[in-house]
């Protein structure tokens, strides 16, 4: 067994983990934070998609060991209690969703898309979900979605009618 | 489960001793976009697995008068955005930016790219045209090797268990020379092999190609130099007779070695456009 600290979505945890857990075993067996998706378990789909020191990374492609001390970001990490992150309620607004199955790794894309620029293009905004598979929606709304989100954010809340 | 230990390295010496250690029974583990696959398809079963995507000290973009040095553990992410390559080296940046998603490039190092040795690694290319060095570390001492010799075949590369590679150098780009790089068949979800060419060349005022070096990845079992096709260019002005006549030779060359391959046809009309592309740019940002 390895020891380990995380930092996950502002909390510490101390765990003890075997040898050969990936982040996303830890997340959703150890931890019960069950948004993180596995899809492809191989690095493909970017359904397990998680922020780790900011930056997007596959929770399926990092050894837990490796997060010892670093800083992660999941999606039950974005809202503030009751209060939707303005990317998830932009998703709403625009019917991004269909499965959902795709959707936490989406958001957080799109977070890392938008903490560089509030203001990205839609071909940014294409490059930066590149890694983020969607078997339902067909991207439109997604990339819709993401623009919204970032004007919502310009405007300093997430409030859609403004 | 064959895994017994893990350690998060913070410091080369560290490394250094574990390898000397536990030798081949450690696995080195970077950005892990190669190795969680490895473990998990048990493709390997190490003892003890070292992390070293923390060493900072093997993370770096070093440039000097006449050189520049990436450390191993440099993520692809970095290259793409470094301000020191985006000229005259644009084809690093091209091909950093070309792999896999930004997950995977926020990950994955170029280290490891080049230790995991595919026939497919993208940034092989690029660093055989520049006619790299890898910088190799163990207890015993350092060495280095050019990378056209450090990469033996599919999957190998001549290191011992007790090494470390810690840095990639090359001769910065002297006046009116520049690389670059062509890629097709983005998406490894298609199963398409990843065919890719880059370019070094030199050009001098009168256009003539003072020197040039071609390396293509994906149609051998490694990334390759093409020696007989840029002895086409050599001491040539570059018109689009002598073009043409490099393009042929590069066809002859890839339809020897790719013989009897269903892919053949496919990849060698593919190189020969993706190259004729880079060549042009590469031409115009040596005069830029
Ligand atoms: C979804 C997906 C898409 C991908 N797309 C591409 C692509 O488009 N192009 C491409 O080229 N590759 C691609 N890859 C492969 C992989 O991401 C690259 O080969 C990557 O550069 C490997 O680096 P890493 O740091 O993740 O290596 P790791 O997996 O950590 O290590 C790979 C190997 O190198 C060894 N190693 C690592 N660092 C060192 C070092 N400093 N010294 C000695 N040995 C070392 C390890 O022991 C291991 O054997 C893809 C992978 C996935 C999962
Ligand atoms: S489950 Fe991690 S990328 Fe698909
Ligand atoms: S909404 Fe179903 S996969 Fe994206």
């Amino acid at each position: 067994m390895k020891d380990i600290n995380l930092k996950i979505n502002g909390k510490s945890y101390r765990l003890s983990t075997n040898e050969d857990m990936r982040l996303i075993d830890v997340l959703r067996d150890e931890l019960g934070l069950l948004g993180s998706k596995e899809g492809c378990g191989e690095g493909e789909c970017g359904a397990c998609t998680i922020l780790m020191e900011g930056r997007t990374v596959n929770a399926c492609m990092v050894m837990a060991f490796q997060t010892d001390e670093k800083e992660i970001i999941t999606i039950e990490g974005l809202s503030n209690g009751e209060q939707l992150h303005p990317i998830q309620q932009a998703f709403i607004e625009i019917g991004a969703v269909q499965c959902g199955f795709c959707t936490p790794g989406m958001i957080l894309s799109a977070k890392a898309i938008l903490d560089k620029d509030t203001n990205p293009t839609r071909e940014m905004i294409r490059q930066g979900i590149s890694g983020n598979l969607c078997r339902c929606t067909g991207y439109a709304k997604i990339v819709d979605a993401i623009e919204l989100a970032g004007k919502l954010l310009r405007n300093g809340g997430n409030n859609c009618e403004a | 489960m064959s895994l017994k230990n893990v350690y998060v390295a913070k410091t080369l010496d560290e490394v250094l001793n574990l390898l000397n250690q536990y030798g081949c029974e450690s696995k080195l583990i970077a950005g892990g976009t190669d190795v969680i696959i490895q473990l998990r398809e048990k493709e390997i079963s190490p003892k003890v697995l070292v992390d070293i995507s923390n060493l900072s000290e093997i993370n770096f973009i070093d440039e000097s008068e006449d050189k520049i040095t990436i450390g191993a553990c440099t993520t692809f992410t970095t290259i793409a955005e470094s301000s020191i390559l985006k000229d005259k080296l644009k084809g690093l940046v091209q091909s950093a930016e070309s792999v896999g998603s930004p997950q995977i490039r926020n990950a994955a190092t170029i280290g490891g790219n080049i230790c995991n040795a595919s026939m497919a690694a993208d940034i092989v290319p690029p660093l055989l045209a520049l006619d790299a060095e890898v910088l190799i570390e163990s207890k015993a001492g350092k060495r280095r090797i050019l990378l056209d010799h450090f990469l033996m075949g599919k999957g190998k590369v001549d290191i011992k268990p007790e090494e470390i590679v810690t840095a990639i150098t090359f001769n910065k780009p002297k006046n009116r020379e520049a690389l670059g790089f062509g890629k097709l068949g983005l998406r490894k979800a298609l199963a398409i092999a990843r065919i890719s060419t880059a370019i070094y060349l030199s050009l001098d005022e009168e256009n003539t190609c003072r020197k040039i070096r071609i390396a293509n990845g994906a149609v051998g079992f490694r990334g390759m130099r093409e020696k007989e096709v840029e002895n086409i260019f050599i001491g040539k002005q570059l018109t689009e007779d002598v073009i043409n006549m490099g393009i042929e030779k590069l066809r002859e060359e890839l339809n020897q070695r790719l013989a009897g391959r269903s892919s053949a046809e496919f990849k060698t009309t593919a190189i020969a456009g993706i190259f004729k592309k880079a060549l042009l740019e590469t031409a115009n940002n040596c005069k830029e």
